[in-house]
């Protein structure tokens, strides 16, 4: 049986521990407001956005496709972004998202890589992978001026022809218990699955453009592309704050739940010294009377 | 005709509605129910939405406007309805942004640059809409 000294410390690291889960569960949560806000208020503009993308990419003619639109057949060469927070103690959050990402790099040999966060940074570093840039996630919101030496490189690979299309890897907030890892495509613009007629219809569809179309869409695109990326970050984020949250609270749980187990072990094996002190002593009264 | 504005921040408006009068970058346009499919480039301006002989005033900077069979869809990087515009506030973000601007040092980047201006173009318009709907 251990003794009541060993007892007493492993209560009191127990429940430092549960403080710390504690407090950062609670920064978690005060996190998880601004970022759902931020996240979820994003989506609606981002999806619009896209959908015209796809609405103009079907609307254009073949020959006056903007590069965003078009696959080029020069090669196979994908450019990853691989978007990952930089801290850990977020549950299974990273784990689930560098599966993903080695299943990635394994199936596509010739994936170009540019890593986002410092959870991923250093396994890659570990495996000795070649990436063409990392960059830092943060702990706080993203701000919109992330984005800018990403996309200064998805123009420089993409309309050079050094790769092929570009593609995202996220996490996915879909609920608060629910985060899952997802490759997208940004680059070219990927049209819906939709039957051919229905892609005829659209694109017979009188439309006035104002300016023209060549026009507007370069503009478009840029923004498109900027805005689906911000939200991509918005999404992590939002979605490590709450697996942080989640996974704080069970520890916070589980911590407490050990707390009170050694509680009770503790005052029982308290209880047994003192009756065994008493027995010894009206033992060696009982003994010396006789 | 049904009229959605949508902002990276919020859906800043939302509902039916009679005419829109839309600043766009090749002059103002006024559209009315069973307009033409179109899509245009709305440049910084003042947006005015009449509903039921209400009007309503919006500010925003730049974006895109799609009509799809009088389903009308702004997308706009700022939009903000006259009557919430802090006139105060918007004076203060512009002197700020002003001297981020005039202070340009080497420790000032393009992209430090690129939001002062963003932010003094956004400043100069709400003060501009706050002006005008204050003398109607």
């Amino acid at each position: 049986m251990a003794t009541l000294i060993s007892l007493r410390r492993r209560i009191k690291a127990a429940q430092n521990v549960s403080k710390t889960t504690r407090a950062m569960q609670m920064i978690a949560a005060s996190k998880l407001k601004r970022a759902q806000d931020a996240a979820l208020a994003g989506r609606p503009y981002v999806q619009k956005l896209t959908e015209l993308a796809q609405d103009i990419t079907l609307r254009t003619e073949d020959a006056k496709k903007h590069p965003f639109m078009r696959l080029s057949i020069d090669n196979d060469k994908t450019l990853l972004i691989a978007i990952a927070p930089d801290k850990g103690l977020c549950g299974g959050l990273v784990t689930n998202l560098l599966r993903e990402f080695f299943i990635y790099s394994r199936d596509e040999k010739n994936a170009q890589m540019i890593v986002v966060g410092k959870k991923l940074e250093n396994q890659v570093v570990k495996l000795q992978n070649e990436v063409l840039a990392a960059f830092h996630f943060g702990t706080t919101l993203p701000t919109f001026d992330v984005v800018f030496p990403i996309i200064k490189l998805i123009n420089e690979y993409y309309l050079s022809g050094k790769v092929q299309s570009v593609k995202v890897l996220y996490t996915d907030f879909v609920s608060f218990f629910n985060q899952s890892p997802k490759v997208v495509q940004l680059l070219p613009i990927s049209l819906p699955e939709s039957s051919d007629q229905e892609k005829k219809n659209v694109a017979q569809a009188d439309m006035l453009y104002e300016p023209s179309l060549e026009e507007m869409v370069p503009e478009l695109l840029k923004h498109y592309l900027e805005m689906s990326l911000f939200q991509y970050f918005l999404e992590t984020y939002l979605s490590e704050q709450a697996a942080r949250m989640i996974a704080m609270q069970n520890a916070t749980n589980n911590a407490k739940d050990i707390i009170s187990g050694l509680k009770l072990e503790y005052n029982k094996t308290r209880q047994a010294k003192i009756t065994g002190e008493l027995l010894d002593i009206i033992g060696g009264r009982t003994g010396a009377q006789a | 005709m049904n009229l959605k504005i949508l902002t990276p921040e919020k859906i800043t408006f939302e509902g039916d509605i009679d005419e829109l009068i839309v600043p766009t970058i090749t002059g103002e346009i006024a559209i009315l129910p069973h307009h033409i499919d179109l899509l245009t480039q709305v440049s910084d301006g003042e947006l005015v939405i009449k509903n039921k002989g209400k009007q309503e005033h919006i500010a925003i900077t730049g974006g895109f406007l799609q009509i799809n069979k009088d389903t009308l869809t702004l997308l706009a990087d700022y939009a903000v309805h006259s009557e919430k515009i802090n006139a105060q506030k918007a004076l203060e973000a512009q002197k700020r942004a002003e001297e981020i601007l005039k202070k340009k040092s080497e420790h000032t980047t393009e992209q430090d640059l690129a939001i002062a201006q963003a932010e003094m173009r956004r400043a100069i318009l709400e003060l501009k809409v706050a002006r005008k709907r204050k003398h109607v």
